[in-house]
């Protein structure tokens, strides 16, 4: 293990599979941001996405069972969102952190609750395999990236394969485009015959159920161990707001971002590791504070609003109408 | 042609009556605290008691009763103070939700001065310098967002969040890294520890027979009212009421928006870096989060008061019960955990969201008369 070539390999490996949730959370709030909604309910989302995705995945030892309904759970509190702010034109801002903080208590309280009968994941053996490492033919055994990008488990190709799919739906499809008209000017699309409400509900609903899938991969990372003080989701929610504008609204630019902002998430874990397996090159990475590398995506994100702020939103992929109800009669 | 009016369609309510309101928020309350006895009794616990026990805070039959008020008014200050500030940012719409952050920093640099200072001046001396610390941490944390705000048009909703979190991970380091230069930490202690305040930087407490009435908790409630006046009677605080309604109506009239904005703010965030002073000088002791998810809840208890002072005050005060009272009840359920109250909060304010729609608004039915538009 102190070959440094496999150190710096099990450093970029975990990039990729400790982050995945940030690309799922961020993916989801890409779709709801693009329909003009700021849900500040990722947490919330992702929360008891993973909480009711676990119990039920472990319950009946079924990974695709466990995958539906985290989507769905999660779906449902978009439903909320889109309820609330989409029909009876509450706040956003106060919405979405009210999911966040309902949610948060409703995890804590299903999973005390649940007591002794909290189910380990060994005990759901479709999970552990589920969770297992897929090795992809040939690619695998490159040296290095084989390892890093070929050896994951299959929740992270599918984690990919969504922003792909998700950035062909808003760049090259009919719906895509007229969802991303709803986001920038709702008043207009609305006069073109485009169902705003529908719109809005649908994707709010789907981004939030993509949300849930990472918070179904997180209790997946966890092995499935409750802890009372501390959330599965551990602010990943949060983050993946911030990676969103990190991101420019794009799900192909999210990828890249999880790479970025997992970087130094991960970092501060390995930073001891690193150091001690490069010493000449990496020595100093023991003199940062691990922090630092905490607070940077947050701390890079705020540089990337101000600067996108003064150029004055140039080639910002930000909706227009992100965080405005559309009440059709002031249209 | 064919009438393709809907049946029902959504239209402004002009004015809301206080009553209506007022009935509809008690049955906010009524309904959240039903939805949380179906989940208890789900779980096996008996509602009722356990919801006797969340009210009465534990308070009888304890051996220590002023104790269990003293923890309340501690957990009761920072809220009032932060939702009373967020309520003023709120009100021109400025979207600081960067409550936290600011109590950090405020609790930051009154820790500051409390630790450099803390021997050499006398207390209340010392107190004074701890809030305006705080008030001067905080304020400057905040305004810089609104001067942003001001002059590019930055997301502030979307900033604030970003420095909240700047904000923690700043404090977290102080919070364990030991060194020489680090006078936050006990050096007595091997593990990176915080050290308690010098004596003079402990917040006061009035005794009023075993009972020691924290003074934070007066300057609270004296800052209520000088809030209720400031926004109800003065030029600045109708300048603030202009800005929040019509920007434009508030330039065409000659105000400087921007100045005004900035100000607020600053106002804003500096109430609530003095709640953060307060809260760790009541304390007694820096800890590596202060804040108690307040920032948080200070948005949602500024919301259910509609911003209104008087409301704040009460509805600081609910949610306080609910924090509190589920703490000390869920000592004795092993298996409810202390986050039912952020449950029973969040489906309170799903209530009360939903049912502001029917305050604003109203459904109109077809009437068939009104033809073809």
């Amino acid at each position: 293990m102190n070959d440094p070539i496999s150190v710096l390999t099990l450093f970029l490996f975990n990039i990729v599979l400790v982050n995945i949730p940030l690309l799922y959370g961020t993916v989801g709030e890409i779709v709801v941001e693009k329909s003009g909604s700021l849900d500040l309910g990722v947490e919330g989302t992702m929360a008891v996405g993973a909480m009711f995705g676990y119990l039920a995945g472990c319950m009946t030892n079924s990974l695709l069972l466990g995958l539906l309904v985290a989507f769905l759970t999660a779906g449902l509190c978009g439903l909320l969102f889109s309820v609330l702010t989409v029909t009876f034109q509450a706040n956003q801002n106060v919405t979405g952190l009210t999911i966040t903080t309902f949610g948060l208590g409703l995890y804590f309280f299903t999973g005390k609750g649940m007591g002794a009968d909290w189910p380990a994941m060994t005990s759901a053996p479709a999970l552990v395999q589920g969770f297992a490492a897929l090795e992809i033919p040939l690619l695998s055994r490159i040296p290095v990236l084989g390892k890093v990008f070929f050896s994951q488990n299959g929740l992270v190709y599918l984690g990919i394969a969504v922003a792909a799919l998700v950035w062909w739906y808003l760049s090259y499809t009919k719906t895509g485009l007229r969802l991303r008209a709803v986001g920038e000017n709702p008043g207009a699309a609305d006069s073109v015959g485009v169902n705003i409400l529908l719109y809005k509900y649908l994707h709010i609903i789907t981004g939030s159920g993509i949300m849930g899938l990472g918070g179904f991969y997180m209790a997946l990372n966890m092995s499935g161990s409750f802890e009372g003080s501390n959330c599965w989701i551990n602010g990943y929610g949060w983050i993946a707001i911030a990676l969103v504008i990190f991101a420019n609204w794009n799900p192909l630019l999210a990828v890249l971002g999880t790479l970025v902002f997992g970087f130094f998430n991960t970092l501060q874990i390995y930073s001891g590791a690193l150091a001690g397996a490069f010493p000449g090159a990496l020595g100093w990475l023991n003199a940062v504070p691990p922090h630092l590398f905490k607070a940077l995506p947050f701390l890079i994100t705020a540089i990337v609003l101000i600067a996108s702020s003064v150029r004055k939103r140039e080639g910002s992929g930000q909706p227009a109408a992100l965080g405005l109800n559309y009440f059709r009669e002031e249209r | 042609m064919k009438n393709r009016q809907p049946l029902f369609h959504v239209v402004k309510r002009e004015n809301a009556s206080l009553g209506r309101q007022a009935a509809a928020y008690f049955a906010a309350v009524v309904l959240a605290l039903a939805v949380g006895a179906v989940l208890l009794a789900v779980q096996g616990v008996e509602p009722l008691t356990f919801y006797r026990q969340m009210f009465t805070m534990g308070i009888p039959g304890s051996r220590y009763p002023w104790r269990a008020v003293e923890n309340f008014i501690r957990l009761f200050v920072p809220l009032l103070i932060v939702s009373l500030a967020l309520a003023l940012a709120f009100k021109m719409r400025f979207w600081n939700i960067g409550g936290e952050g600011q109590f950090i920093m405020g609790a930051f640099w009154a820790a500051v001065a409390g630790m450099q200072l803390g021997e050499s001046l006398p207390k209340p001396l010392m107190l004074l310098v701890m809030a305006l610390c705080g008030a001067l941490g905080g304020g400057l944390y905040g305004v810089f967002v609104a001067a942003l705000k001001v002059k590019w048009g930055t997301n502030e909703t979307l900033l604030t969040l970003m420095l909240n979190y700047i904000a923690l991970y700043f404090l977290q380091f102080f919070a364990e890294t030991k060194g020489e230069w680090n006078f936050f930490l006990d050096p007595e202690s091997a593990r990176p520890r915080f050290a308690r305040f010098p004596d003079s930087a402990q917040m006061m407490t009035i005794p009023i027979g075993p009972f020691n009435l924290n003074l934070s908790l007066v300057v609270a409630l004296v800052l209520c009212i000088l809030i209720f006046i400031y926004l109800s009677y003065t030029k600045r605080g109708y300048e603030i009421a202009v800005v929040g309604d019509s920007p434009n109506t508030a330039r065409y009239a000659g105000m400087r928006v921007g100045r005004i904005v900035i100000r607020t703010i600053f106002l804003s965030a500096a109430l609530i870096g003095m709640a953060g002073a307060f809260h760790v000088s009541s304390a007694g002791v820096m800890s590596a989060s202060p804040t108690n998810d307040v920032g948080w809840t200070g948005i949602v208890v500024a919301w259910l008061a509609k911003l209104n002072t008087a409301g704040i005050v009460v509805a600081s005060l609910l949610i306080t019960v609910l924090q509190y009272g589920c703490q000390t009840a869920s000592t004795t359920y092993p298996a409810i955990d202390s986050n039912f109250a952020s449950l029973l909060q969040g489906v309170i304010l799903f209530i009360v969201l939903a049912a502001d729609f029917f305050t604003r608004f109203r459904l109109a039915v077809r009437t068939g008369k009104e033809g073809t538009k």
